[in-house]
């Protein structure tokens, strides 16, 4: 191999990788080090329990200090006998492309990833190794912020690229993907990290053929599927099941990006770290939570995979329940994974099944503004002509629980808007017994706080507040107590795949979702599927570019919501 | 140039007080008796549209304040020439067309009253810089009543063209509405005239009411005394004012500066013979920070609010900081201060009078009356000062750069021996319910390193927050903070913890916040354009009445009166330093940590 001298200094990785690296459902001490904790101590670059270097950059990714020279040596000068192959299976496909390799990268970059570590491809296409580097360096970029060494650092990267052309079925071709791990891994203790972006209905095969012929003789296995995670509670729980002949529960992470955002990941901390927001977190005082979604563009060619599936499942289902349940579970016991599930799945079962008479559904057509003609979903060549697979959906969801009892939990998503957003809305209930009622005209409602949580694009954190307007009179404005991150963090925010791999790399499973969670969110809402299904709704259609189908204000108005992002004041 | 109507859309948006007001006055028959049923419209002027728009409520009765003006029929005594030049420049281009072109908008009825404000100390610097600035700002801005003149009272001869002279050269216009500056300027200093005479003279008074009466033409007429004078001759000049200068058919109020004593007994005496000529509806005590646009809306944010609301208590808030620094001396002009120092000139009033706003319970209204029944109440529930929660401050002379500072005891003005303070910093308590051992600390200080007046609230710690491991030991350091920055650069901000973006876990303290420069354009009125406009409309909220000031004196009293017969010595501290460490060492007994000079400030 060209690349072995390469990486022959490369002898070290992490001290106590059984450790670290072990199956165990519940976090290590490194995990939990990384995750919820001791800043204090990476900042000194205290080298504590699991002398990972994961964790020498924690604190400050942008490694400069003489301080990680040093810890870059006790490590070098312990033992490190462990590897980490990430294999992406599917490796050809547009996901792996946009998404996955250029997070390893970034994590490559910011020295995120143990010394040890190989990236292969897995696909059908016959490829050789050279040619996969050549198609991934494409797609990489360096940090806008750190362009230093970026060419020298992407080499290093590509050259611990390899890839191994194979069927996704078959048994034999992954024994020849494991015969080379195990050549790269050089007897080493090995971990191995399965990245499945293939189509659903291979996901199954994979991981047979994965688990049986490829799995880590030494380390751990484990096994990143992404969505679709079946189309209904029956498909579902089939794909679990089939899981779980070859993965236990611990190999399996489902990924959904959304919790790797920046903001959804603050939207904790928010909550319990803010003496101001705890008392406030209840139905005393939010009248109502809405969480939206929109995309400014239309399936564009490519609706083949979406028609089957629509917008509730592609979005609503997996993406803002998660995000519903993050925002509404109780006071975790610690921030350890399972003990944030378990809040998760509370919240879940807590739910009231969604019905048909909560949902409003849309699709868009098509619309010419300016002499351009934008087409309508059924316009797509990839979509059958007599589609009626919503691109718009709301919802108004209920937790029947002591906390959340009567607040309309509100969900909206839907594609070619006119805007591109994700974003969590917090409604407050009005003052009681206003002194300032009379500035505020008829509805009460209507100047409410209202705290904004926007996940994408822009992130930034909102609290609309009532304020005297500046002058000698008396007038009321709700202007806005804001924090941009643009602002504050100039630095880049991490996309949200690096986060995740991250976390799969080292174990923690906070921001995975477990099998019962998965389960109880079907639940909700595959009976409201069905039907949609059985009785053929017709979505309401409403013009590409436009702001969905009046529907949906409909839908919040029985409920006396009103829709934060369509309310004029609001950009 | 709409005034009265300026008055009347001021009051929509907020006109439940604005009623109020007038239901303040129900025991003022003076008052009441001359409000005129004129049918009022709604002129469109800079402020009053931009009032109007909000969520207003078309039909306010205003019962008060309806002004007239004349044209008007001078005949001067004194400087007869200039005043026919000047007559003739007012009938001419300074009413007749003007008003004329006004009235096409709305009624003009020859029975309005009139207003005419009287500066009393008119050569002074307060009148120079600041009330006869605030004057023309609201005439600017179409805010004062269409008939109003404006009367320099002094001992200095002056003529009235000297006045306007004097008075030209202070106004600025703002910077958002240049447009017809000059003009207005000249409109404006047209109804500015000068009287001279002794303040204790009944006579001068007199002459100067015959000279008001002139101007305001057999109009009902309603005067204002602007008292910007020494406190030792407030009492002749309202004496003579009362009895040889009040108007005879509408209403006549006067307001007054600071110092209003300088402990409770001398305060008594000053209200005990203000109210031998005044009643208390008359008297109108200024504090200007009272009209400061955070502080205004300090209640707005509390009350208009629920996020803020269940949290302001002693459940949530930890500990309120009330701070005001200033960073220069005396600078020549210590005469005065070293008479009273710190603690009488800016916390037993500015920053107490924060604090009660910040503290009182709910009012049952937005009414004067309400919300100063509150602040009463919380003034009561105080405990009272005590010397040893209190820490003095003197500036010493520092030289930084090449360039010394001088101490205080190097100002000319002041005594080589005082022990003023210049600094000061105090621990102050509510005995009820809400605030039962939350401490409110102040601090205020003179030749610091910034200046600045805020308010901090520390919110508690979070308990059994999960993320304590990412806060290190001190879990009050992370807490919530909420500012409210009362000059300069006004903004709310909230601090609040948050997860730097990246891998990693590491939390931050980041702001929520509102500056306003960002969102409001519109420069921001200076404190007396509220206050003048609110004691011409008999808006008595923001002024202080006799019981508040009478507990205000009582909470500050003993512990003055201590530092004095025991000449307590302040503690030194280098001109455009932070103070005194001891207001360190105040806040940590009572486990606070001053939020103004973190690192992170």
């Amino acid at each position: 191999m060209t690349f072995t001298t390469h990486f022959s200094h490369c002898s070290t990785s992490c001290k106590d990788n059984s450790k670290l690296f072990s199956s165990s459902s519940r976090s290590s001490p490194a995990i939990h080090h990384r995750f919820s904790g001791s800043r204090r101590l990476c900042r000194f670059r205290i080298n504590s329990a699991n002398g990972n270097p994961l964790e020498a950059l924690p604190l400050l990714p942008i490694s400069e200090s003489a301080a990680d020279y040093d810890y870059d040596d006790n490590v070098e000068t312990g033992d490190s006998h462990s590897t980490l192959s990430i294999t992406v299976v599917g490796a050809s496909g547009d996901l792996a492309k946009k998404k996955i390799f250029p997070a390893l990268f970034a994590l490559y970059y910011e020295d995120w990833l143990p010394q040890n570590f190989r990236v292969f491809g897995y696909a059908r296409t016959k490829m050789t190794d050279e040619e996969l580097r050549n198609m991934i360096s494409r797609t990489l970029t360096c940090r806008v912020d750190k362009r230093e060494d970026c060419e020298q650092k992407m080499n290093h990267f590509l050259g611990r690229c390899f890839y191994q052309a194979g069927q996704y079925s078959s048994e034999e071709h992954f024994a020849e993907l494991d015969t080379k791990l195990k050549e790269k891994e050089g007897g080493k203790s090995s971990n191995r990290l399965f990245y499945l972006s293939i189509p659903p209905n291979i996901f199954v095969d994979v991981v047979r053929c994965a688990s049986l012929r490829a799995s880590s003789a030494t380390g751990w296995t484990r096994v990143i599927v992404e969505k679709p995670f079946g189309r209904d509670s029956e498909s579902s729980a089939e794909l679990t099941k089939c899981l779980k002949q070859y993965l236990t529960e611990e190999q399996i992470f489902r990924i959904d990006h959304y919790l790797g955002k920046e903001l959804v990941e603050n939207l904790s901390v928010l909550r319990f770290s803010n003496r101001v927001f705890e008392p406030l977190w209840s139905r005393d005082y939010i009248r109502n939570v809405q969480l939206i979604f929109s995309e400014d563009f239309g399936t564009e060619g490519r609706g083949g995979y979406f028609d089957n599936y629509g917008i509730i499942r592609d979005i609503m289902q997996n993406h803002l329940l998660q995000i519903l349940t993050l925002f509404a579970m109780e006071t975790p016991v610690s921030l350890d994974a399972e003990d944030i599930r378990n809040e998760k799945v509370k919240v879940l079962r807590s739910m009231k099944t969604l019905q048909l008479e909560d949902v409003t559904l849309g699709q868009y057509k098509g619309f010419s503004k300016g002499g351009k003609l934008y087409p309508g979903y059924t316009d797509d060549p990839t979509v059958p002509k007599d589609s009626i697979t919503p691109t718009f959906a709301a919802a108004a969801l209920f937790i029947n629980n002591a906390r959340w009892d009567g607040v309309p939990f509100l969900m909206k998503a839907g594609k070619a808007l006119h805007t591109k957003r994700a974003e969590i809305r917090v409604q407050f209930r009005h003052v009681p017994g206003n002194l300032y009622k009379r500035n505020f005209g008829t509805d009460l409602d209507k100047a409410t706080n209202e705290l904004v949580l926007r996940v994408q694009p822009d992130e930034a954190i909102y609290l609309k507040i009532n304020n005297k307007v500046p002058g000698l009179g008396m007038r009321l404005d709700r202007s806005d107590l804001n924090l941009l991150y643009k602002a504050r963090y100039p630095r880049e925010i991490p996309d949200a795949y690096e986060r995740l791999l991250l976390d799969a790399i080292e174990g923690e499973r906070r921001l995975f979702i477990r099998s019962d969670e998965l389960d109880a969110a079907w639940a909700l809402f595959s009976p409201m599927l069905k039907e949609l299904e059985e009785k053929r709704i017709v979505p309401e259609l409403y013009p590409y570019g436009s702001r969905g189908p009046v529907g949906a204000h409909y839908l919040a108005a029985k409920h006396d919501v009103r829709w934060g992002d369509l309310s004029g004041d609001d950009s | 140039m709409a005034s009265l109507s300026s008055a009347q859309y001021r009051s929509y948006s907020s006109n439940s007080f604005r009623q109020s007001s007038s239901n303040g006055q129900r025991h003022n028959h003076r008052l009441l008796s001359f409000c005129s049923p004129i049918p009022r419209r709604s002129p469109p002027v800079v402020l009053c549209l931009q009032q109007s728009q909000g969520n207003s409520r078309p039909n306010v009765v205003l019962m008060q304040d309806g002004a007239v003006a004349t044209p008007v029929n001078l005949a001067q005594k004194k400087e007869e020439t200039v005043k026919k030049l000047e007559d003739g420049l007012l009938s001419s281009s300074g009413i007749s067309t003007e008003e004329l072109k006004e009235a096409a908008g709305f009624d003009v009825n020859e029975n309005e009253s009139s207003v005419s404000i009287t500066v009393v100390g008119a050569s002074g610097d307060l009148a120079k810089k600041k009330i006869f600035p605030a004057l023309f700002a609201l005439y600017y801005e179409g805010c004062l009543p269409k008939h109003f003149t404006v009367f320099g009272y002094a001992r200095s001869k002056m003529t009235d063209a000297e006045l306007r002279n004097m008075v030209s050269k202070t106004l600025t216009c703002r910077i958002d509405q240049r447009e017809n500056c000059g003009e207005k300027i000249d409109q404006f200093l047209k109804r500015c005239f000068y009287h001279s005479g002794q303040y204790d003279s009944q006579e001068h008074f007199a002459a100067l009411d015959k000279k008001l009466k002139e101007h305001e033409g057999g109009r009902e007429s309603n005067r204002l005394f602007y008292l910007s004078i020494p406190p030792n001759i407030f009492i002749d000049a309202v004496k003579c004012a009362s009895s040889s200068a009040s108007a005879a058919s509408g209403w006549t109020r006067v307001i007054v500066e600071k110092p209003f004593g300088r402990d409770s007994e001398s305060s008594a005496a000053l209200t005990k013979a203000l109210k031998q000529y005044l009643t208390e509806d008359q008297i109108f005590r200024i504090d200007h920070y009272l009209g400061k646009e955070l502080v205004e809306n300090l209640s707005v944010l509390r009350f208009s609010n629920l996020i803020f609301e269940p949290l302001w208590s002693r459940q949530y808030i930890r500990n309120v900081q009330l701070i005001f620094s200033e960073d220069f001396g005396t600078e020549g002009r210590g005469g005065y201060f070293d008479n009273y120092g710190i603690i009488r000139d800016i916390m037993q009033n500015h920053l107490l009078q924060i604090l009660a706003l910040f503290a009182m319970e709910t009012p049952v209204s937005l009414d004067a009356e309400d919300i100063r029944n509150e602040k009463v109440k919380v003034l009561r529930s105080m405990r009272t000062l005590r010397l040893e929660d209190v820490v003095i401050g003197q500036y010493k002379s520092h030289t930084r750069g090449g360039v010394t500072h001088p101490g205080y005891t190097d100002d000319k003005t002041v005594p080589k021996d005082s022990v003023t303070p210049t600094f000061a910093a105090a621990a102050l308590f509510i005995d009820n319910p809400r605030w039962d051992g939350v401490p409110f600390l102040m601090k205020a200080g003179k030749a610091l390193h910034s200046k600045g007046a805020e308010i901090r609230v520390q919110f508690r710690h979070v308990p059994g927050n999960l993320y304590n491991r990412n806060i290190g030991t001190d879990l009050d350091q992370a807490t919530n903070e909420l500012v409210i920055r009362v000059q300069p650069d006004e903004a709310i901000y909230l601090k609040i913890n948050n997860k730097v973006p990246g891998l990693g876990m590491r939390l931050d303290r980041s702001n929520l916040n509102l500056l306003y420069s960002t969102r409001y354009s519109k420069e921001i009125p200076d404190a007396y354009e509220r206050l003048l406009l609110d004691a011409i409309e008999g808006e008595r909220r923001l002024f202080i009445r006799s019981d508040e000031l009478d507990a205000a004196w009582s909470l500050f009293t003993p512990v003055l009166k201590e530092l004095e017969e025991k000449r307590t010595i302040p503690e030194y501290y280098p001109y455009g330093s932070r103070g005194p460490v001891g207001a360190h060492y105040l806040a940590a007994r009572y486990k606070v940590r001053w939020g103004d000079l973190g690192i992170e400030q």
